[in-house]
């Protein structure tokens, strides 16, 4: 019982750890700016959303949020279909090379994003796609790729083989099994992949800085950094912006918590 | 329905080869049975004719034509798996209906054959339920639902019975052999039961280390078995086999003797031996004897009996139904 209550105790303590610092920011988003003298963990007296109007508007975060809405939809939805198909392939097909694709795969996993981002930079200028989308959705696939495959690798190599086999002699073709009985078996990790590309691409800054610096192409991340100038900081609109900026993620991993943990977990036992 | 041919047919992976020159003729509406312990080939053999399988050498021939490099749908070939394979997230009339459904059948036909099939087997009451919701024996009645729907030409068969408790087991036995008579379709059966083999096939295929042993009917197989591995694998309880002065004052180098096959008693020839265990299963009672110089033995006699764990008995075996085998396991004439 007392290990019960120390397990508790711990957790707790960890979990206000991890909570506070939003807590802190969504007082200071709703605090007017002469409550800003008291400290942080004072909740606002006077609640005020004008932070989040100046922000939304004069902050062009009304812009930033759609081009980032817009990305990491993009981003999610082709990483599914180039991932999934990549891993069927890996997985449900025989053909000659494969174990060099999947060595090609492994490395691309041990490499880190900051050794190839310059690489990666001067392919999309010669391209001439730098400060458009369409850049930055190629860079960000690109970069994580070999993550997602190796996710629906793992969640493929759980489903039998008899599956592939039985809609074979039933007379399906390798697309038809991709699509009609592989895909649907694998919801969980398609909703993981979906969740994970869609919140790494929200909340990537380096490849965007690099990539978009047009002011109108910019995404949330680029965004927040106009509240942060060398010598002043807007604290209020700071946080504002990082609320706005964290809301959509964190319902959206509510929503699918249940199937997110699942694709997490898949393979790891029988 | 469909005549398959299998001519010089084997397998191989890099080197190493799994089966040898496997010669066979599968007669049209045939229920044949390929029958071996784990490792034989088996099933290898039926995932060839299948075509999950690439045939390293020999040709297939489906109703006289070469099969080797059609693909499992050309074939027109379907297959009842092992662990059912059925699709989880469809509803079992969706898992019946998935390859009409893939040929692009209208809803009316579909329905119409998978209500159909769903009716020869009881189904009816489960086509809006999924897999997961179904008992084991329900998962293989669907999964041999979903290959009756298409009429092929062949059914194949991959020890379907071999995830059921032995209760059902005997059950959906006689309903897979009520359904080749109805249907007459060529069947192709996998098991390394040999009770299943000799209570459904019409010809029984006993397959060892990628050889052939031996083809024949079940009684043909039992009453004169081709090797001395065929005699072990055919029977249950097993055949006895006796090596030493027993099998010498025979002129054999081993003799077989079927548990059924002994007489009790009998004069200054018996062997002598003490029971070390009874099995009393009603109809019958499986004795183990242990005799000197003969080995542990099984006898199983008609009825029921009173013999005791410690008695003495005199054994006599039967000498029209001795198997006599020379040094390499063959059949002596």
């Amino acid at each position: 019982m007392v290990a019960r209550y120390a397990l508790i105790f711990v957790l707790g303590i960890i979990a206000i750890l991890m909570v506070s610092p939003l807590i802190l920011t969504v007082f200071t988003s709703l605090k007017p700016t002469t409550e800003l003298v008291n400290p942080a963990w004072y909740p606002p007296l006077d609640v005020t959303i004008d932070h989040y109007i100046r922000v939304w508007t004069e902050g062009g975060f009304n812009r930033y949020f759609f081009n980032t809405l817009l990305i990491s939809i993009v981003d999610a939805a082709v990483m599914i279909v180039i991932a999934s198909m990549a891993a069927y392939a890996l997985v449900f097909l025989k053909f000659r090379g494969k174990i060099w694709i999947q060595i090609l795969f492994l490395i691309g996993l041990m490499i880190p994003v900051t050794a190839i981002i310059l690489p990666l930079y001067s392919i999309i200028r010669s391209i001439g796609l730098v400060n458009t989308h369409l850049g930055v959705i190629l860079a960000d696939l690109a970069l994580a790729v070999s993550v997602f495959v190796f996710m629906f690798t793992s969640y493929f190599v759980g489903i039998p083989k008899a599956l592939h086999e039985a809609a074979r002699i039933d007379g399906a073709t390798e697309f038809q099994i991709y699509r009609r009985v592989v895909m649907p078996i694998a919801v969980p990790a398609v909703v993981t992949t979906a969740l994970l590309e869609f919140l790494w691409s929200w909340n990537d800054l380096l490849l965007r800085l690099l990539l978009l610096p047009r002011d109108e192409m910019r995404t949330l991340s680029v965004g927040l950094l106009n509240f942060q100038g060398t010598m002043t900081r807007d604290v209020t609109g700071l946080s504002a912006g990082t609320i706005i900026m964290a809301v959509p993620v964190v319902v959206l991993f509510l929503f699918f918590q249940r199937h997110f943990v699942r694709g997490m977990t898949q393979g790891a036992v029988k | 329905m469909a005549r398959v041919e299998l001519k010089n047919l084997s397998k191989a992976y890099q080197d190493v080869e799994v089966l040898h020159d496997i010669n066979l003729t599968i007669e049209d509406g045939e229920f044949i049975v390929f029958v071996g312990p784990s490792g034989c080939g088996k099933s290898t053999l039926l995932r060839m004719i299948a075509g999950l399988e690439n045939i390293t050498g020999g040709d297939l021939l489906i109703d006289g034509a070469l099969a080797n490099s059609l693909s499992p749908k050309q074939r027109n070939i379907a297959m009842v798996f092992q662990s059912y394979a059925l699709y989880p997230q469809m509803t079992v009339a969706e898992n019946m209906g998935f390859s009409l459904s893939l040929e692009r059948k209208s809803k009316a036909e579909i329905a119409d054959k998978v209500n159909a099939a769903a009716e020869s087997l009881q189904l009816t009451h489960l086509l809006k339920r999924k897999p997961g919701q179904l008992s084991g024996g329900q998962r293989q009645r669907v999964a041999i639902g979903r290959a009756i729907v298409r009429a092929p030409r062949v059914f194949l068969l991959d020890e379907p019975l071999s995830n059921l408790d032995a209760a059902l087991r005997a059950e959906t036995r006689v309903e897979i052999s009520e359904l080749h008579q109805r249907m007459k379709t060529t069947m192709i059966y996998v098991t390394h039961d040999q009770v299943e083999a000799m209570t459904m096939a019409d010809r029984i295929v006993v397959l060892n280390g990628g050889y052939i042993e031996q083809v024949g009917s079940p009684m043909d197989l039992y009453n004169n078995p081709a090797s001395e591995f065929v005699a072990g694998f055919i029977g249950s309880p097993k055949m006895n086999f006796v090596k030493g002065r027993y099998a010498s004052a025979l002129g054999a180098e081993t003799v077989g003797i079927r548990p059924e096959h002994f007489d009790l008693g009998g004069g200054e020839n018996a062997w002598e031996g003490e029971v070390s265990l009874v099995e009393r299963l009603g109809h019958d009672t499986v004795l183990y004897v242990r005799v000197a110089d003969a080995g542990p033995l099984t006898v199983s006699l008609s009825g029921q009996h009173s013999q005791q764990v410690g008695d003495r008995l005199h054994l006599m075996p039967k000498p029209e139904h001795v198997h006599r085998f020379n040094t390499e396991g063959r059949p002596l004439a």
